[in-house]
């Protein structure tokens, strides 16, 4: 188990795909105006990138290498495709705010090299975990850049007006924030913020290591 | 070499094919419900436009005079109170700044903007996307938003963003998006009173 707990915990904040592999960016800086967006997003990322693992890694063996970049690009186009229509059917107002950006999936760098790097070689289990690991890594900075973003930018977390019920009713939102500039600022934000976590948490376990030792 | 090259084709069509057969399979669960919500969205906003109608018919839409390549028609309805024509709703899209942009237009049987509904809007949120929003007013006195301060409008030389020399206000640092909105209820205007000259209803 705690093998596994390993795995799922990498992509959260260690190897977290946004902020320390820098990938799958362009999806991330766009889609973060709001937080629906960025939850939607989300889970329609973690939705394709589980499917994809489970079955590269389990077709891993019959998947010849000189062949792959295309096998993989067909199943994860299957599965990106099978999130936007149902999406389009049972989500339309939230498949329509994200428009062009769940088609994309299909070329997001994260899924294209999780499935090279990892299912590809690994077992189905370990998949499961890696793909719910990375996803809830990309969603998490996903929602938090879109919380920041949308609270200063549009005065609002989620539609809900959260300066105008504090009381704040002069707010004036800053536009900056909604506009791409502002979203690289706080993406920024978001991978010194992870570096600092990271060493916090190295230094924490050193203190403890050292403690047992004592 | 060549045997490796046609097992690597059959692994290939292999993959290929079972997407495909899945794809059709959820093609196939969804496509209704996608169809019932594009229907849904329509009807309501005919009604909006239209709200003591009873009745939206379909236009054969080779019928209407549409000379604009750029705008591209979708379709339109004959509106109809009470079995009397009260106007007709085009709607059309047009390229905006952040791709397409579909606009559903009513136009009365005088010729005037009955209303115009922004159905799909792709621009940047904060600033084209204001379009759409029903909390952006262009005059914020008396807070009309974007689209509203087409209504009742003639389809005029007027009909411009005010940039161009006409009458329509812009949303702030959008133009683009209003300049193209603008021209696609201009184009879904022309078409109505063309549609109306000729005597048609």
């Amino acid at each position: 188990m705690n093998r596994y707990w390993k795995i799922f915990k990498q992509g959260i904040i260690n190897e977290n795909p946004l902020l320390m592999l820098m990938i799958g960016l362009c999806s991330a800086l766009a889609v973060t105006t709001n937080v629906q967006n960025g939850v939607g997003m989300g889970l329609a990322m973690t939705f394709v990138l589980l499917f994809s693992e489970i079955i590269i890694s389990a077709f891993r063996k019959v998947i010849p290498s000189s062949a792959r970049m295309p096998i993989f690009i067909i199943i994860i186009a299957a599965f990106t495709t099978v999130i936007d229509l149902v999406m389009k059917a049972y989500f339309p107002a939230l498949s329509k705010s994200m428009g062009v950006f769940i088609p994309l999936i299909v070329v997001n760098c994260i899924i294209m090299g999780r499935v090279e790097a990892y299912s590809y070689k690994q077992k189905v289990v370990d998949c499961v975990f890696d793909s719910f690991g990375m996803g809830l890594g990309y969603t998490w900075v996903l929602v938090g850049i879109a919380a920041f973003r949308e609270l200063l930018g549009n005065g609002t977390v989620a539609g809900f007006p959260l300066f105008e019920k504090l009381g704040f009713v002069g707010f004036q939102p800053i536009l900056f924030f909604i506009l791409p500039p502002g979203g690289f600022l706080v993406f920024a934000l978001f991978i010194s913020f992870n570096i600092w976590l990271k060493k916090r948490m190295a230094k924490s376990a050193k203190a403890i290591a050292a403690e047992v030792a004592a | 070499m060549m045997k490796g090259l046609i097992k690597l084709g059959i692994t290939l069509a292999a993959f290929a094919a079972a997407a495909c057969v899945g794809l059709a399979f959820v093609n196939q669960a969804t496509e209704k419900q996608i169809k019932i919500n594009a229907d849904i969205q329509l009807a309501e906003s005919l009604r909006e436009l239209f709200p003591t109608a009873d009745s939206f018919d379909a236009i054969i839409t080779s019928e209407l005079e549409w000379n604009n390549v750029d705008i591209k028609l979708g379709e339109a309805r004959v509106v109809k109170a009470a079995a009397e024509s009260v106007g007709i709703a085009v709607m059309a899209s047009g390229p905006s700044y952040g791709g397409p942009a579909t606009i559903l237009v009513g136009i009365d049987i005088d010729g005037k903007v009955a209303g115009v509904k922004i159905l799909d809007l792709k621009d940047t949120p904060g600033l084209g996307a204001n379009a759409a929003s029903v909390n952006y007013f262009v005059d914020k006195a008396k807070q009309t938003t974007f689209p509203d301060q087409f209504k009742g409008r003639a389809i005029d030389d007027g009909l411009k963003v005010k940039q161009d020399g006409g009458e329509i206000d812009t949303i702030t640092a959008s133009t683009i998006t209003s300049r193209a909105i603008t021209k696609i209820i201009k184009a879904c205007g022309d078409a109505a009173t063309a549609r109306f000259i000729a005597g048609g209803k």
